[in-house]
């Protein structure tokens, strides 16, 4: 039985509708991210499945049970907020148990279930103070703290990240990836980082426009984009996406006389004349000693930035831009025109009208 | 520029609002001081030093501890009850419902009226032979004749603890209803999650943002219900029999009713002082409320 499963959710706002009919089935243990830029619809599916906004439409089922209409507190889930919610008034201690306080779980049972979080966590040392006196993870901390004490079959993550600064969330998320190993919980988790996506997530729901433009495990969605945005949304830089034409021999780009010549398996996809967008990973090229080496783009270097761990090169292949992620150690300078090439293995096509993935 | 000019031109720009403060204020008060301590009358000469005699008298004068009771009561249970109508009301202008903007309007009425004309409002409202109290309670089957509530020592306090609750619940439930808007809607969230009930929702989620803001209102409502003169004074002048006479009222009375200057003087001293603890009781709750939910 599938721990969690939304079944053609829909929500509207008078003519406006946010959410277009998802469906996804969750099994135990799995760590779902929901993955897509502000007004996607990501959070509106993280408040029907707590409870907090009601669907227009389809059903949610947790451990099989139906949950549209009860109450969040009956829905067996627990909750992180990007703004921890922590209550101010009350000792990090008391946060932590404050659903069980609620449930009247016996005060012994209740003390041994905040002592064990607190360990597990590694706060046992700041269960007296109040939220107040907490630095921004700490609070983070005891917000999870809150969530997994209840163990509860679902756990809903809303953005806890986004007010760490940049250490702390990489150092957080390390964090949450360890709890989940270790735990095994049922997670759904949304963001619009796609970092986080890639390095939490067992499966990625990539979400556009109140749809999901692709569901699957962080490889397909990086190796095999199933769509145009899903291809330029995950992935940092974004991926290189070129216009062209299909030709006999292949794919000629707009403004030049370069043509990419198509691996086989674009073959029965791309016929000649269909206007087509070629996508490349910045990280898929490398420096090539001459155009001839096929397939390769002659590209005018515009910028270079040392980032520290590589060289980030923009620049342009016959007016289109051109990113391209390189060992630091490159010699390269702004004005050169340099020649890069990429396996064939690392090309995606696009139909220019669709916007979905070809072959 | 050294801290010493900076000082001095400090110094330099409040002096004409300091000039103004002391001949509108200080000078008042240095002569009610001064005045406290003689027999002087409201007119004629300016009296004889007689010392602490004016305090001693006022503190031990029968009159004085009935009109301090009575000042108290009116105090502590009209702003208690503002403070419950307040909050409630706030509550319920929180929800989302049809007409919400109309009624919270509608609700800043009672507290814009001038204090004359909700006085005088009430006093038909009360009134023993046309008054729509008495004509709902005895239509009702609640009352069997008509009552001169503001004629009888037994009820006149509570009618005017009535009509001044409704005037002022109003400003209180606007300072609520602000503070409950601050609320962040992720902790109300992760209450419903949790499983609190309307009522751990509201103490342990929504009252801590409503302390400080009530807090000053409570300051501010109990230190104009401790003084409290016009709408008394409109609607019973003290009386009947001194039952509704609070300090301030006794304050008009020996001031210049009996045209006793001094002794009004020491009696208005005393109801600042005790307003004055009153305000750093509360002062020094809004610091330790602030320090808590910082």
């Amino acid at each position: 039985m599938s721990a969690l499963e939304i079944e053609n959710i829909r929500k509207t706002y008078g003519a406006l509708e946010t959410l277009k009919g998802i469906d996804i089935s969750l099994e135990s243990g799995e760590f779902l991210v929901l993955l897509g830029s502000s007004g996607c619809g990501k959070s509106t599916l993280l408040n029907i499945i707590a409870g907090l906004a009601e669907a227009s439409g389809g059903d949610i089922r947790i451990g099989g049970r139906s949950i549209l209409g009860v109450h969040p507190k009956d829905r067996d889930i627990a909750m992180v907020f990007q703004s921890y919610a922590l209550y101010p008034n009350l000792t990090v201690h008391r946060n932590i148990g404050f659903g069980l306080e609620m449930r009247k779980v016996p005060v012994a049972e209740r003390e041994k279930a905040v002592q064990e979080t607190a360990r597990l966590l590694q706060i046992e040392n700041l269960l007296d103070r109040k939220p107040g006196q907490l630095s921004g993870g700490q609070r983070q901390r005891v917000a999870i703290g809150r969530a997994l004490v209840r163990k509860p079959r679902v756990f809903l993550f809303d953005e806890p990240l986004s007010n760490l600064d940049a250490k702390l969330r990489m150092e957080t998320r390390t964090e949450l990836k360890r709890l989940h190993q270790m735990l095994g919980t049922t997670i759904v988790y949304v963001t619009h980082d796609q970092i986080e996506a890639m390095t939490l997530a067992t499966r990625i729901a990539v979400m556009r426009n109140g749809r999901i433009e692709q569901l699957g495990t962080p490889e397909e969605v990086y190796d095999h984009p199933a769509t145009l945005y899903v291809a330029g949304f995950v992935g940092s830089p974004p991926m290189n996406v070129l216009d062209g034409v299909v030709t006999g021999e292949g794919v000629q780009l707009d403004g030049s006389a370069t043509v990419i010549t198509l691996p086989a398996r674009f073959k029965n996809a791309a016929s000649a004349g269909r206007r087509v967008k070629l996508g490349v990973r910045p990280e898929a090229l490398r420096l090539a000693a001459d155009v001839a080496e096929s397939p390769a783009l002659a590209v005018e270097i515009e910028v270079v930035e040392l980032t520290g761990p590589e060289l980030v090169i923009t620049g342009r292949v016959s007016g289109q831009k051109v990113t391209a992620c390189l060992p630091p150690r490159t010699k390269l300078s702004v004005g050169m025109k340099q020649a890069f090439g990429f396996d064939e293995d690392a090309l995606h096509l696009f139909d220019a009208q669709t916007e979905l993935a070809l072959g | 520029m050294s801290g010493t000019s900076m000082t001095t031109r400090a110094w330099l720009l409040m002096l004409p609002l300091l000039a103004v403060m002391i001949a509108v204020i200080g000078w008042p008060l240095a002569d009610t001081v001064g005045l406290s301590f003689t027999d002087a009358k409201l007119v004629g000469t300016a009296g004889n030093f007689v010392g602490i005699d004016n305090y001693v008298k006022t503190l031990t004068s029968s009159s004085f501890q009935r009109t301090l009771t009575t000042t108290t009561i009116f105090a502590v249970i009209s702003v208690f009850a503002e403070m419950i109508l307040g909050v409630l009301a706030a509550l319920l202008l929180n929800q989302q419902f049809y007409g919400r903007t109309v009624l919270r309007a509608l609700m800043i009425l009672p507290w814009a009226l001038p204090t004359v004309v909700n006085a005088t409002l009430w006093r038909l409202i009360y009134n023993p032979e046309y008054g729509a109290l008495n004509a709902a309670l005895t239509q009702i089957g609640m009352l069997d004749a008509y009552r001169s509530w503001l004629g009888e020592p037994g009820t006149a306090l509570a009618s005017l603890i009535i009509a001044d609750c409704w005037k002022n619940f109003p400003l209180v439930a606007l300072i609520a209803l602000a503070a409950l808007q601050a609320v962040p809607r992720d902790i109300t969230a992760a209450s419903l999650v949790d499983g609190a009930g309307p009522f751990a929702r509201f103490r342990f989620v929504i009252l801590p943002y409503l302390a400080g803001p009530l807090i000053v209102a409570l300051v501010l409502r109990t230190i104009e219900a401790f003084k409290v003169f016009d709408i008394i004074w409109v609607m019973t002048r003290g009386g009947p029999a001194n039952s509704t006479r609070t300090l301030s009222i006794l304050v008009y009375q020996e001031a210049f009713s009996f045209q006793r200057a001094g002794s009004g003087a020491s009696l208005a001293l005393i109801v600042t002082l005790l307003v004055a603890v009153l305000a750093a009781v509360y002062a020094m709750l809004v610091r330790r409320t602030a320090g808590s939910t910082a």
